[in-house]
């Protein structure tokens, strides 16, 4: 019999991984918003993982900061800028 | 150049494993951990306990209680910090306003399509009632100022994106000077609640002190816990109600800062060289 | 081998573990990004993934462990307004540590504040010199 706590933790394993590989994908991608775009499914993560670790209010408030109004940001800032970073 | 990215990658795998031989000897402590310090103890035994009055703080909410009561004056200056990183962007964007010019303009000709806007004027009551909902009980379900802040936030920020700048300032009215306004007014509030207790005390003339909430060994006098029958945990309620509007306001005013067409920047700028 | 044995544990421990070392790594990756790669929009997303990670890490060290495998421990939040003594007790019992998770609400919505500064900044900074990209910017005169 599979217990729940059990089902709880692999969750918090498997959004970790996740972040872990958003995070990287973020990090090296040359195109702007795509990097924005893999930090927001980086948070989504951040945000499963704050709920298992039992923090309702952190996700609370995470939600619309990390998943809304950052990468809203800075795709404005994307767009009165440059989209590209160029290789260094 | 060569030595310098050796030097990066080393520091960066050295501090890995330091994380980690951290980790393994327990530095972080046992994790996860089966109980929780006595400090943790302490703030969840007090939190709502009529069984010692002048300890508790009468929410329900261990989390909002310890922002707003137990470390209240550090929250606070937290919300100093946010009010001078606003200051900051504003005094960066001097000059470059949207306040006039808005006569000759087919506003509704702008932003995206008619479904999406329809949508979105169905969405953004749905926004607000919800991010006021988390802010007004804060003091007794997951929730708070900060939060309810945060998400109502997200509704100007859809109005901005899908029917265009010219549409939140002109047609909605939502200027910079308003948002500002509405912010100020937030704070003010933060700081009348805050010294709320010590002037009721003054009144009275009993012992107080500035940021206290319920009451306390040697100063007898706190707001009332219950309205009409309802938990309003004293100043809890009042601090997540004006800390919403302080939140929503600053983050408001920044988007619309953002959002003004990069041409008037470089007009403002443009003169600035010329010595206008 | 003192290093393989320091914990005997089973594989709900292995998965936590896994996880806090998952976090780590983000932290390693994101502060590679803050001071290796050269445009500022990209310094800031990685600085908002490094914060981020130090939220969570803040989290997981006030977090409680389950009682037991069908009992989960519960948020900081007690269900009842009026509660009796042995309430609070069995409380206190469950609940993980609410300190971490309130320095951290905070922090995330100051960590949003200031990252709109640094966006302003950057701005700016591409409105003077034309350019975001920090190698340029240092190689202009005045």
């Amino acid at each position: 019999m599979i217990e729940p706590k059990l089902i709880s933790y692999l969750f918090m394993a498997v959004a970790g991984a996740l972040s872990l590989i958003a995070t990287y994908l973020a990090v090296i991608e040359k195109d702007l918003v795509k990097a924005v775009i893999y930090s927001a499914i980086q948070s989504t993560a951040y945000t499963i993982l704050f709920y298992l670790l039992m923090a309702p209010d952190i996700a609370l408030v995470y939600i619309p900061v990390a998943v809304g109004l950052y990468p809203a940001v800075v795709f404005f800032l994307i767009k009165k800028t440059e989209r590209f970073e160029e290789s260094g | 150049m060569r030595l310098g990215r050796y030097l990066q990658a080393f520091s960066l795998v050295a501090l890995a494993v330091l994380l980690a031989v951290a980790l393994t000897y327990k530095g972080l402590g046992d994790l996860p951990n089966p109980a929780v310090r006595d400090l943790a103890l302490w703030y969840l035994y007090t939190t709502l306990n009529p069984e010692v009055p002048n300890m508790t703080v009468m929410s329900p909410e261990a989390v909002t209680a310890i922002v707003w009561d137990y470390r209240g004056l550090d929250t606070l200056f937290e919300t100093m910090v946010f009010f001078l990183a606003i200051v900051g962007a504003l005094a960066i964007m001097r000059g470059i306003t949207l306040n006039e010019g808005g006569e000759g303009l087919h506003i509704e000709r702008y932003g995206l399509s008619l479904i999406t806007k329809t949508a979105t004027k169905l969405l953004v009551p749905l926004i607000i009632g919800v991010s006021a909902s988390i802010a007004l009980h804060g003091h007794l379900t997951p929730g708070g100022g900060f939060q309810g802040g945060s998400a109502a936030a997200v509704a100007p920020l859809l109005v901005l994106v899908i029917f265009s700048t010219y549409y939140v300032v002109f047609k909605l009215r939502l200027s910079e000077l308003s948002m500002i306004s509405l912010r100020t007014l937030g704070l003010m509030g933060i700081y009348m609640t805050s010294f709320a207790t010590l002037i009721l005390g003054l009144v009275i003339g009993v012992n107080a002190y500035i940021f206290q909430n319920m009451p306390k060994a040697n100063a007898f006098i706190g707001l009332p816990p219950a309205l009409g029958g309802s938990l309003i945990s004293g100043t809890l309620f009042f601090f997540n109600l004006f800390e919403f509007f302080a939140v929503a306001a600053g983050f408001t005013l920044v988007f619309i800062l953002l959002s003004i067409p990069e041409v008037k920047a470089r007009e403002v700028l443009k003169g600035e060289e010329h010595g206008h | 081998m003192r290093f393989l044995k320091v914990r005997n544990m089973d594989i709900n421990g292995f998965l936590f573990v896994f996880m806090l070392s998952t976090i780590m790594l983000n932290l390693v990756i994101s502060l590679y990004g803050v001071f290796a790669r050269p445009s500022l929009i990209k310094k800031i997303i990685a600085l908002t993934i490094l914060s981020d990670s130090g939220n969570v890490l803040a989290i997981a060290v006030g977090f409680r462990d389950w009682p037991s495998g069908w009992s989960p421990s519960t948020p900081p939040v007690l269900n009842v307004t009026s509660p009796k003594a042995s309430d609070v007790v069995s409380f206190a019992r469950v609940a993980v540590d609410p300190l971490p998770q309130a320095l951290v609400l905070t922090a995330v919505v100051i960590g949003l504040a200031v990252m709109l500064f640094l966006v302003f900044l950057t701005l700016q900074i591409y409105r003077l010199y034309g350019t975001t990209d920090v190698r340029k910017v240092a190689k202009l005169k005045g």
